[in-house]
């Protein structure tokens, strides 16, 4: 009975998390949300202010770490010049978009558990709905909507900065190719479509993990403690979540097709 | 008016230091207390592993198998298929498993899974006063709490590393055989070009991750403050904190390695 009970309860509230969710898009998809501008326009102000900085940061470390490693790995090759290929691949496919997720769900997903947490074990949340506010429309609609107008920017900014560090360890650091040859080659093996991909891979995290932490904000219970845990609990969620979104992002985008100038 | 600007920039730099010098003086505390006699913290260095140990698991395996196939293992393998040459994605996964991504993935889900819990906890106790309960009743709460905590989480998240390693080169194996190559090739470069120095210097490094994770998820826990939201807020500080700390440490780490150790880098 016990072998089925864990199984079972991850079911359960995997079923919960889906009507929650459900709940959230459905408050956004039928307009509902739009009575609420002023506030999801303060979310969305929010979030540029407090998350775009920390996230850049770290997108920009991870940067560094695929310059060097690029560099190193071209130079066994025997072929420093072409180390644009692999910072252009690792900065814009892979490592951009979990270093964005990473540290959304670091700063953003935890942040609004903590937020929504402590307004729902305060009773916040319950005294909204007696004054007739609708309390998922006002707190997590307007929540998701101001992710979804801020996030493409912050993650276009984000990869942008993640280019920046390549360039510097490549050409600053290591200096073993010129920077017009380093660029040649990073721009040769990168296009459009390529950034759109990533755009969208980066929005599925993010759209996962502001639910996510929605859910466990909105649910939370069992005093300070509670919301503590439920902030531990959102984390683990969020990492198995954003390494899954960037497999089956990696297989649906470039799995079949490789996308590169070579051969034909 | 220009005070107050000067104010706004100068007040989180000077608490931003401040707060990195508490850690580091944390860490010396624990470092003194941990090999100081009495040694009371057997039993719950022993909890605190399994304690982690049991919650890390299997995030880690979905992560790793998911980060392995999909980021290293498929964009290689797509590069590679392009030159006729799969069979060099074994030697590609030494640099990429060994040396990067076994150890930045176990450090993300620990701080992400145990860190996170150890704060919740220690957070709860630091607002329900019973950690000032500890002192007065002579019991120092560094040592009978943190030092448990940073020893099992160092042993714990290099041991990890073993593991995270396994199952991300199970996602490469995965990527060759979707490709419908054979996995022999794959073996044969992968053991042509491992290094014990890339072992240690994984291991190590990983090690290395566990501490600062520790110092900062145990500092947050232990100093947080502000009633029902306090709790939540110190987690979410700890594990930004812990992540670009652990990014910065990797940034540097690997450079020096890769720089000292040119005997590495050479693809056989």
């Amino acid at each position: 009975m016990r072998a089925v009970a864990a199984p079972r309860s991850w079911l359960e509230s995997a079923g919960d998390v889906g009507m929650f969710c459900g709940r959230v898009v459905g408050q956004v998809a039928t307009g509902r949300v739009l009575r609420f501008t002023g506030e999801t326009l303060r979310q969305a102000g929010i979030l540029i202010l407090s998350s775009a900085l920390v996230i850049c940061g770290l997108v920009f470390i991870i940067g560094l770490q695929c310059g060097i490693e690029g560099a190193y790995f071209t130079r066994a090759q025997g072929t420093p010049a072409y180390a644009g290929v692999f910072s252009a691949w690792c900065d814009l496919r892979e490592l951009v978009p979990y270093a964005f997720g990473y540290m959304m769900a670091a700063k953003v997903g935890t942040g609004l558990v903590a937020e929504i947490g402590s307004m729902r074990i305060t009773d916040e949340i319950d005294a909204m709905e007696v004054m007739g506010i609708p309390s998922i429309a006002f707190l997590c609609a307007t929540r998701l909507v101001a992710a979804w107008i801020v996030l493409p920017f912050v993650y276009i900014s984000a990869v942008g900065a993640g280019f920046f560090a390549s360039y510097l360890a490549v050409v600053v650091q290591i200096g073993e190719v010129s920077s017009g040859g380093f660029f040649l080659i990073f721009w040769m093996f990168q296009n459009p479509p390529d950034l759109l991909f990533s755009v969208i891979k980066g929005m599925a995290m993010a759209t996962a993990i502001v639910l996510i932490g929605l859910y466990y904000g909105y649910h939370a219970s069992g005093g300070p403690v509670g919301v503590g845990t439920a902030t531990a609990k959102s984390m683990v969620v969020n990492i198995v979540l954003v390494h899954l979104i960037g497999m089956i992002g990696t297989q649906v985008f470039w799995g079949a097709n490789p996308r590169a100038p070579i051969g034909g | 008016m220009i005070r107050t600007a000067a104010d706004r920039a100068f007040f989180p730099t000077k608490n931003l230091l401040e707060e990195v010098g508490d850690m580091m003086i944390l860490t010396g505390k624990t470092v003194v207390s941990a090999l100081r006699p009495p040694f009371p913290y057997g039993g719950e260095f022993v909890s605190q592993f399994m304690f982690v140990l049991r919650l890390v698991w299997f995030p880690l395996i979905v992560s790793t198998v998911a980060f392995g196939y999909g980021a290293p293992g498929l964009q290689a393998a797509n590069f590679l298929v392009l030159f006729g040459a799969l069979d060099r994605l074994g030697g590609f996964f030494v640099l990429a498993s060994i040396r990067e991504f076994a150890p930045f993935v176990t450090a993300i889900v620990v701080a992400g899974v145990a860190g996170t819990a150890i704060t919740a906890d220690l957070g709860a106790r630091k607002i329900r006063e019973e950690l000032d309960a500890l002192q007065v009743l002579g019991v120092d709460p560094v040592k009978n709490l943190v030092v448990p905590r940073f020893l099992a989480l160092m042993l714990v998240t290099g041991l990890f590393d073993i593991y995270a390693l396994l199952f991300g080169i199970f996602g490469g194996i995965l990527a060759t055989l979707v490709n419908g190559a054979p996995l022999g090739p794959f073996w044969a470069t992968f053991f042509t070009n491992a290094s014990t120095t890339d072992l240690w210097g994984s291991v190590l490094k990983c090690t290395m991750f566990g501490a600062i994770i520790a110092i900062v998820c145990c500092y947050k826990g232990m100093t947080a403050s502000g009633g029902a939201e306090g709790v939540g807020r110190a987690v979410n500080q700890a594990v930004v904190i812990a992540l670009l700390g652990v990014f910065a440490f990797n940034y540097v780490f690997t450079q020096t390695l890769l720089a000292t150790h040119p005997e590495i880098t050479v693809i056989r």
